[in-house]
């Protein structure tokens, strides 16, 4: 029994446009959609209006400044006697850059301050490394959707040659490269794309062996890890859970 | 806790969302210096309330922090006029906008600046609700922990704040 007016449904296509509704309803305002012209055509025009302003509506990024700012206002309100963390943080900061984020500072001292163990540390600093590749706006050192342009660029920095593949069919554009560290080991970090989300892929070389890939999340990010011909993968985004796993099956078969 | 595991809880929980805490406050408070402000006195008292994050997504309750702020600074720097808000328009002329007509797609959603000019115009509540659906991505659910309203009023103003969005970029195209 389709009872939908037009005034119910001039509301409930947001619902329907936004994936909101419930199965049963989402069906209502399909079939009417479909009888309705006047509805449809409302619906295309919000579509568009949709589209514009997500694609092209400004995005203010929060300058570098803020963040530092507030997290040298926190540190400092903190703690200043605390010998430990005084040493860590003097120590941190004459090898960071001064330009570097507070997120990576914070990064850091989270190494120190706590030492998960096992898979963890891997999962945990990718996760870091994730997110302070997208704060200080230094995802790539080679930007390049051409995988025959980002593979040899990682040859002779790297004691390793990290697959490289081009996943733009599949929806997972290849947007460049660079060198990251994981536990003290230089590292392939490769970015990819996926609608607007961005994923880090973290390959580096390791001694044990193959071992199936695990899914879990982390601070917010999903993270999928395996190992593979003596390599280690870990790739980080805030992409949902099932879309990073096949992107990770799709790295894994080589694709 | 110690407070140097506080420092460390609310840097895991709430660095990965400095952009969406300024790019909210941007939009609020319409300035930078201004955003800044408001980012960096919320991010100060999310440290100071810390202990009542019961879990859940950090993102929303960052920005309810902010929004709250905004809302604030908003109040502050319009003296002790009357502000409006936006809130409290009924929610039940949805015919709003569209007794014009098929323009929309004459008119240029690819443009920055009239985009921009456009949702400048809306008042504050329906400005914030476009900002949280279309530029964070946010679930309902989500916004309507930062806005504080239950969550079925969430789809008919956002039904509200469309319509009044399509009425601007009409109304700008005309005056082009």
């Amino acid at each position: 029994m389709n009872d939908m007016n037009c005034n119910i449904c001039h509301e409930l296509l947001h619902g329907y446009l936004d994936n909101e509704l419930d199965t049963a309803t989402a069906m209502r305002v399909a079939e009417h959609l479909m009888r309705c012209t006047d509805c449809k055509r409302r619906y295309e025009e919000m579509k568009v209006l949709m589209v514009g302003v997500k694609e092209h509506a400004p995005y203010y990024e929060a300058p570098a400044s803020l963040a530092r700012n507030i997290f040298s206002t926190l540190q400092s309100q903190t703690t200043p006697a605390d010998s430990q963390w005084g040493k860590i943080r003097s120590a941190s900061q004459s090898w960071l850059a001064p330009t570097f984020s507070a997120a990576a500072l914070a990064a850091s001292l989270l190494l120190y301050v706590a030492t998960p163990s096992g898979e963890d540390v891997w999962v945990d600093e990718a996760v870091s490394d994730h997110v302070r590749s997208l704060m200080v706006e230094h995802l790539n050192d080679v930007a390049s959707s051409d995988k025959h342009t980002v593979k040899p660029w990682f040859a002779g920095k790297l004691d390793f040659s990290p697959p490289v593949y081009d996943l733009s069919a599949q929806g997972y554009p290849l947007l460049g490269g660079r060198l990251d560290y994981l536990q003290h080991q230089t590292t392939a970090a490769l970015s990819y794309g996926r609608n607007k989300h961005i994923i880090n892929l973290f390959v580096l070389p390791t001694i044990e062996a193959d071992h199936a890939p695990q899914s879990l999340s982390k601070r917010g990010y999903n993270i999928v890890s395996w190992r593979q011909n003596h390599m280690r993968f870990v790739a980080v985004s805030d992409l949902n859970k099932s879309e990073l796993e096949i992107f990770s099956q799709l790295v894994q078969k080589g694709m | 806790m110690s407070q140097k595991a506080d420092v460390k809880r609310f840097e895991e929980l709430f660095a990965p969302h400095m952009d969406a805490a300024y790019n909210l406050a941007r939009w609020l408070t319409g300035n930078e210096s201004s955003a800044h402000d408001v980012v960096q006195e919320s991010a100060l008292r999310a440290f100071r309330f810390l202990h009542r994050f019961a879990g859940g997504n950090a993102r929303a309750w960052l920005l309810a922090i902010v929004r709250n702020q905004s809302y604030t600074w908003l109040k502050a720097s319009a003296g002790n006029r009357w502000i409006a808000i936006g809130d409290e328009m009924p929610e039940d002329d949805l015919a709003l906008g569209h007794t014009q007509t098929p323009e929309i797609n004459a008119i240029r959603t690819e443009e920055a600046a009239l985009l921009q000019q456009a949702l400048t115009a809306l008042p504050p509540a329906f400005r914030e609700i476009i900002v949280l659906k279309e530029l964070e991505d946010m679930s309902y659910k989500d916004i309507a922990i930062v806005t504080d309203v239950p969550l079925g009023t969430v789809m008919s103003r956002l039904a509200r704040a469309r319509s009044m969005l399509r009425t601007e970029l009409v109304k700008l195209y005309r005056h082009e």
